[in-house]
């Protein structure tokens, strides 16, 4: 009886240790020593083309750089992976990293790849319809739940006798239905439909009055208190990177062709040329690629608090770093 | 009126009378098991109580369901001549098996509500039989709440409801014990003294089979052979005294003596 | 009686509120950060604050899992039926009923939008498709455990196939169907909100699967958990509505429901 329960004791404590051992990454150590880890928010598209090519044309090298790219796909919870040391940066739209700062995670913002949020709806031209509230009187409307935006359109017009359904990633649904509209990716759904025929007519949510920073690339506090330089090599190569992949495209895009079958390079090349105005603007033809003001953080701040996502504004002073 | 009289299932039977049961070079294999029944043959007459013995698994319930349809033959055939086609039979097994989420008198009355009887009439005649075994009182209770005696006169009475023609009892009470055994066997050849209708009882008790029957069959263990045809000679009326009685040892005794003779234990 | 309900009650209530206190006790030590494991306390005020939307989604949700789990019992029951009378049916057809039950629901959810459009129809589809396995098997197994001697005693006296399935063997089986019935209860509420995630409404009559994604995409960690609470709750009702039909079915006759 007595070895029994010592057995089952040791037994307790062996699955304890591996319980604990495996939720926490051996963070820190690896990034001291140039190996970082970098997480996307999606399949590798044009949207992280600067990542790709900082690392193929060497830029990340040059600052003694080792970055390992992790390509995601719908779901993967970037903002958790990179507050618990699993990532070292992950890309994030500027609504989520608001959003993590309310609820109490202490990740900060780097760099923004866009400009101006890709975030539209797409419907058929047939439609006719020439602003998104025309949209919202009939058919049926793909938006994923939970996200901002469709609160905001919610709140600037009603939905009125429009069906609201999941947005389920494709392409599919649109294709084969004259009244089904979805949200897209400006750079992305669009072209995909009219590869497939369909002639879609797209609306920028950010023409609406919500522009958030998209494509953020975030950190955990530890690392710019403790790696600083680390970080900024990272966004200072990815800068050259984004610069170098504005200018040509082709090379980043036919590695990541490789990892993301589903995209044919034609797709491809059209869908870096689409984004290019949303990436480059006056702005960061002054101040740098990927800049970001305290203005429109405390705007887009303000406009999650209105539309109750978050109680408090957070302070934008504490998670807007500069890299320079 | 005379079309009612015309079809057998729904107008019930007035009385029961009796079948005669040819049994004529039976024959059964079984696919497992081998030759069950070798050859048997065997003639009932209308209205006689006969005991079937044997050891167990020589084959008499397999005989008895062959009797009652509820199995086939692979060589010879089985008779039931009766006035009017086709006979009523019932069965009595050795558990009660009644159907638990039913009450007593919904139980007793299955029979008559698989034929289609009108549900008055199929309740009167389950009070009846009901009467008949002494459960009059017990018709609205659960079978769960019966003892193994009232269950397996529960039974009975629902063997008795359609007035069967042919009751055939396979070792119906071999799981109660001693007393209440010896009170249905009482009520049993009551039952049959009033109401005319053959009887095929199978039992492995030689003390059974000699209190109730006018004779006694006896099958050898597989596969089986009948090794012994014998009249019980004792009065029609018999009472619980009559096993203490020197003329049931008696023919008790000849009972051994004729299955030594026969070569069976 | 009083004495024998508080001896149900009490020890289930007494555990809760022991784990649920070192739950609490456990993340506000341990600073555990509050979109990872929120404590009770914090779950509670988010269901609080959000109480009339969740109690929509819940009503939306119940709709559809209890328009699947009839429709489990109801095809689940003839399904077994049929494949029950017949030993060559069964042989045919069982094993596509165990293939469709492995088939994750994740992966078929897509299929029944295109097939059903998105509402309703196809979230009780989803819950049905998910419930019925469990109804069949248990059903089967009811019908087919029936006694031989009863069996022979309908034959015997003339039974109709008809008159032996409905006057013997579905209530013999009743006690496996009531079985089967409790399984497919809680699994309709799996079915239903998953079947939400893919084909359910997103707006208006938003159900409990849609306010998961959308407390997740949120980061609102406390929302998400007060949501599966709510889904844990729909199930536990429709497993003890079950049972209660259960036990007035049976109660009667069989030890099971006998208290």
């Amino acid at each position: 009886m007595k070895t029994m329960n010592r057995r089952l004791l040791l037994l307790f404590a062996l699955m304890s240790l591996m319980l604990t051992s495996c939720s926490r990454d051996k963070s820190g150590a690896h990034a001291t020593d140039g190996k970082v880890k970098l997480v996307l928010n999606w399949v590798p598209e044009p949207e992280f083309g600067g990542f790709y090519a900082a690392r193929d044309g060497g830029a990340y090298a040059k600052q003694n750089l080792d970055v390992e790219i992790m390509g995601g796909g719908a779901g993967v919870p970037v903002v958790q992976m990179v507050a618990s040391g699993q990532a070292d940066f992950g890309i994030a739209g500027g609504d989520e990293v608001i959003m993590a700062r309310a609820r109490g995670v202490d990740i900060v913002a780097l760099f923004a790849i866009y400009q101006t949020s890709p975030q539209g709806i797409m419907a058929h031209a047939s439609r006719k319809a020439k602003t998104i509230k025309d949209l919202l009187g009939s058919g049926t409307l793909a938006m994923e739940p939970g996200l901002p935006y469709v609160a905001y359109l919610k709140k600037q017009h009603r939905f009125d006798g429009v069906q609201i359904v999941p947005y389920d990633g494709g392409v599919a649904r649109f294709v084969n239905d004259p009244n089904f509209a979805q949200q897209c990716f400006i750079t992305s759904e669009p072209l995909a439909a009219r590869k497939k025929g369909a002639n879609p007519s797209v609306f920028l949510v950010a023409d609406e009055g919500f522009n958030p920073y998209v494509g953020v690339v975030i950190t955990r506090r530890e690392m710019v208190e403790k790696n600083k330089a680390i970080a900024i090599a990272f966004i200072h190569a990815s800068r050259e990177g984004w610069r170098s992949y504005l200018d040509d495209p082709k090379p980043a895009n036919a590695t990541m062709a490789k990892l993301n079958t589903t995209m044919d390079a034609e797709t491809f090349a059209a869908a870096a040329e689409a984004q290019k105005p949303l990436i480059e603007t006056p702005e960061t033809k002054s101040r740098g690629l990927g800049t970001m003001t305290k203005e429109r953080w405390e705007t887009l701040a303000n406009q999650l608090v209105e539309l109750n996502i978050i109680d408090k504004a957070p302070n934008v002073d504490d998670f807007l770093v500069s890299v320079d | 009126m005379s079309d009612f009289a015309d079809s057998p299932e729904l107008h019930l039977a007035t009385t029961h009378a009796g079948v005669r049961v040819v049994i004529d070079h039976v024959v059964r294999v079984f696919p497992g098991s081998g030759l069950v029944l070798d050859d048997i043959s065997l003639d009932v007459p209308s209205g006689a109580f006969v005991a079937l013995l044997g050891p167990s698994g020589c084959g008499k319930s397999t005989l008895l369901r062959i009797i009652a349809g509820l199995d086939r033959v692979d060589r010879g055939k089985v008779c039931l001549e009766a006035p009017e086609a086709p006979p009523r039979i019932a069965y009595v097994f050795q558990d009660a098996h009644l159907l638990p989420w039913r009450s007593v008198l919904e139980n007793v009355t299955l029979p008559l509500e698989l034929l289609g009887t009108p549900k008055t009439e199929r309740r009167a005649n389950a009070r009846e039989a009901l009467a008949k075994v002494g459960l009059s009182d017990a018709e609205q209770r659960m079978p769960a709440e019966l003892s193994g005696g009232m269950k397996m006169r529960v039974s009975l009475a629902r063997a008795l409801v359609t007035r069967p023609q042919i009751l055939l009892l396979d070792e119906p009470f071999a799981a109660l014990d001693e007393i209440t055994r010896q009170k249905l066997d009482d009520e049993l050849r009551r039952l049959w003294i009033e109401h005319p209708m053959t009887v095929l009882f199978v039992t492995h008790s030689n003390a059974e089979a000699t209190y109730l029957a006018e004779r006694c069959i006896v099958l050898s263990p597989r596969p089986a052979k009948l090794v012994l045809d014998m009249p019980i000679d004792l009065p029609r009326t018999r009472h619980a005294s009559l096993r203490a009685h020197a003329s049931f040892a008696q023919v008790l005794g000849s009972l051994y003596d004729a299955l030594l003779k026969a070569g069976t234990s | 009686m009083k004495a024998k309900f508080l001896q149900t009650l009490m020890p289930p209530i007494v555990s809760l509120v022991v784990v649920l206190g070192m739950w609490e006790l456990l993340v506000r030590s341990l600073s555990v950060p509050a979109y990872l494991l929120p404590p009770p306390s914090a779950i509670l005020s988010a269901g609080l604050s959000n109480a009339t939307a969740l109690a929509l989604a819940s009503f939306t949700t119940a709709k559809s899992a209890l328009m699947g789990f009839f429709l489990s019992a109801f095809f689940g029951i003839s399904i077994a039926v049929v494949l029950g009378s017949s030993r060559v049916l069964e042989r045919s057809f069982y094993p596509y009923a165990v293939f469709l039950q492995t088939v994750p629901i994740v992966a078929i959810a897509p299929l029944l939008v295109i097939w059903f459009g998105p509402g309703q129809r196809a979230v009780s589809v989803s819950a049905f498709i998910v419930g019925v396995f469990p109804v069949v098997a248990n059903t089967l197994t009811g019908l087919r455990s029936v006694d031989p001697s009863l069996r022979d005693l309908f034959r015997l006296h003339g039974a109709s196939k008809f008159q032996t399935l409905f006057l013997l063997s579905l209530p013999h089986a009743t006690p496996s169907i009531v079985t089967g019935l409790r399984v497919a209860g809680g699994l309709s509420v799996i079915g239903a909100i998953v079947g939400e995630f893919v084909a359910g409404f997103a707006e208006g009559a938003a159900g409990l699967g849609i306010v998961v994604l959308s407390s997740y995409r949120q980061l609102r960690t406390d929302l998400l958990f007060a949501s599966v609470f709510c889904a844990s709750m729909l199930g536990l009702l429709l497993f003890g509505a079950t049972n209660w039909f259960g036990w007035r079915m049976m109660r009667k006759w069989h030890p099971s429901e006998k208290v």
